[in-house]
């Protein structure tokens, strides 16, 4: 098998009149924390869901392991490891917590459609194996004690952990980060900098779009920046801390901004 | 609640079993229908309730069953108990045809759609298609139902096969509830897109859903065809299907609310049946105040089942 890189080769995606990704580029390897970067309504999202199955970019290709995924369904893509979580948060809101992280198993679980009906032995095997999948996840996001409680009665940090828990679940080789520290307060951020970094430490790739300067700086190995659509630079946070092109573009709007 | 869950249904289940000793013919009547109703109602809330589909067409799976055991009876001699295999299998069959090219569809749509399906299937049972439907007559004079030989010709009888299979629908409703397929249709329901993005194929669970309810509702059909010894087009109507659309609404998807659900809406009105069409009045009021103070149902569907050990403080409060 390939190595677990994600390339994405001059990818296009227009809506009507907009291009909100131009001619995008860009490699995530193996084990590397990456990072997108850019201002408001620059396209991040977009390349995210069209990485995801969500949409369909009309040019270019994306890449995984070797294996072309443009065009796949987001249940797909799933399958073959790459998992994301949303920047506006989307749980399951009126369902446990528990539950929530267990839809993440859905893939991995051995049930057919005719366990919905008649039960067997391996089944109810297999449900206790997810549930302790699931209960690991719990101890691991600190999420044990609101196990039983629906997801939309929790504070919105609690809500990101339970979001991340559950693509966690999935037990991902890519984990895809839509503005993770969004909403969050610093203590907050602090404990999803270790979170990341402990993920990474197991192995998965991480890629993430963040808005917190600081963060992104701190977490990332490797960055792109991208403008209306378009990759402004590429680098280490380093190189990208002193890229004139990207002072102007992001870094310098950033005081007007706030 | 947790009282309710624990007492409530085996206490149901002893009274549901000696019920038809305390009442008359006619109120045995309502009770059998009372049951193939529940059965019926639970098989919309698949959909309905669990999967947040808008299905307003759960008459035709009811009628498909029904008539596949009143034709299969009347026309080729076949024992009731004979037909049940065939009345599941037809209706699910078709309903996980119909439900393939529309399950994309959202709410109010699909909800057009699927009124639209269920008066087709009232116009071809009274155009008689084929010759076997018996036309807006329907047909009439199926055989009692007989088991190991024995013929059960009393109401009491028919009333335990109503029963067995309420008992059947309730177990598997509950290997629903404990299962992959069954979470992934709560899943879908809260926020497909999410669904999706975790890895669940939306649009093969909602077919699923389709298949499992049309399935049930026509097993539910064969006992309505057994009571009557006689089928006819208008009972599977899409009032009918109004009808229980609306049981689930304001009975909420669980359980008891499906069948506090069937008694408000289907026994009240029978208890009030002196009144005429004033019982109609009573009833049209109880479902705007149902709505208005429960707007999830009268016993809303509740979450949370999960293993004991995950359980370390805090509660579930849905």
């Amino acid at each position: 098998m390939a190595h677990n890189e994600l390339i994405l080769t001059n990818v296009t995606k227009r809506f009507g009149g907009l291009t909100a990704v131009d001619d995008l580029s860009m490699k995530v390897q193996e084990g590397q924390i990456y990072g997108i970067i850019g201002p408001n309504g620059a396209g991040k999202t977009t390349v995210f869901n069209c990485i995801t199955g969500i949409y369909k970019s009309e040019e270019g290709s994306v890449n995984w392991r070797g294996e072309e995924i443009r065009g796949l369904t987001p249940y797909q893509i799933v399958d073959r490891g790459i998992v994301r979580t949303f920047q506006t948060i989307r749980l399951f809101s009126q369902m446990s917590v528990a539950e929530n992280i267990m839809s993440g198993r859905h893939i991995k679980s051995c049930q057919h459609w005719w366990h919905g009906i008649v039960p067997t032995p391996g089944k109810k095997r297999d449900e206790l194996d997810n549930w302790k999948k699931v209960e690991q996840q719990l101890n691991f996001f600190n999420l044990s004690e609101f196990a039983a409680m629906p997801a939309g009665s929790l504070p919105y940090g609690i809500q990101r952990r339970v979001e991340m828990a559950r693509a966690m679940a999935v037990d991902p080789t890519l984990l895809i980060l839509d503005e993770p520290a969004a909403g969050l307060n610093d203590k907050e951020t602090m404990e999803l900098l270790e979170t990341i970094f402990k993920i990474r430490d197991q192995g998965i790739t991480v890629l993430l779009i963040e808005h917190d300067m600081d963060m992104v700086m701190e977490v990332t190995d490797y960055l792109t920046v991208i403008n209306f659509g378009k990759q402004i630079a590429e680098g280490t946070p380093e190189e990208i801390q002193k890229n004139p092109a990207v002072i102007e573009a992001y870094l310098g709007s950033e005081d007007d901004d706030e | 609640m947790n009282n309710l869950n624990r007492f409530g249904l085996p206490v149901f289940i002893l009274v549901m079993a000696v019920l038809p000793y305390t009442l008359n013919e006619r109120w045995q009547a309502v009770a059998i229908t009372f049951l193939v109703f529940s059965v019926v109602a639970l098989s919309q809330d698949i959909v309905l309730g669990k999967s947040g589909m808008f299905n307003m067409g759960q008459a035709l799976f009811f009628g498909m069953g029904a008539y596949t055991t009143a034709i299969l009876n009347n026309h080729f001699g076949w024992p009731i108990v004979a037909t049940i295999p065939l009345a599941i299998l037809i209706p699910a069959i078709f309903g996980i045809l119909l439900a393939g090219p529309i399950v994309h569809l959202r709410g109010d749509y699909l909800l057009v759609v699927t009124i639209g399906f269920n008066i087709v299937f009232v116009q071809v049972l009274q155009n008689n298609l084929g010759g076997v439907t018996g036309g807006p007559n329907g047909i009439f004079g199926l055989d009692s139902l007989k088991i190991l030989g024995a013929n059960l010709t009393s109401q009491i009888a028919v009333y335990y096969f109503a029963f067995v299979v309420l008992l059947l629908t309730l177990w598997v409703m509950s290997n629903l509830e404990k299962s992959k397929p069954g979470r992934a249709l709560h899943y879908l329901r809260e926020d497909q897109l999410a669904a999706e993005s975790i890895g669940i194929n939306t649009r093969v669970y909602k077919i699923f859903a389709f298949g499992l309810g049309a399935g049930i509702a026509g097993l539910a059909g064969t006992v309505f065809a057994t009571q009557y010894a006689a089928v006819s087009p208008e009972a599977f109507d899409f009032i009918q299907s109004v009808l229980f659309f609306s049981i689930v609404l304001v009975g909420g998807s669980s359980i008891p609310g499906v069948m506090l659900g069937v008694f408000v809406m289907f026994v009240v009105p029978e208890i009030f049946r002196e009144f005429a069409t004033w019982r109609y009045f009573v009833f049209g009021f109880a479902m705007i105040l149902a709505m208005i103070l429960r707007p999830r149902g009268i016993v809303p569907a509740t979450f949370g089942k999960i293993p004991k050990f995950l359980i370390k403080g805090g509660s579930h409060g849905a």
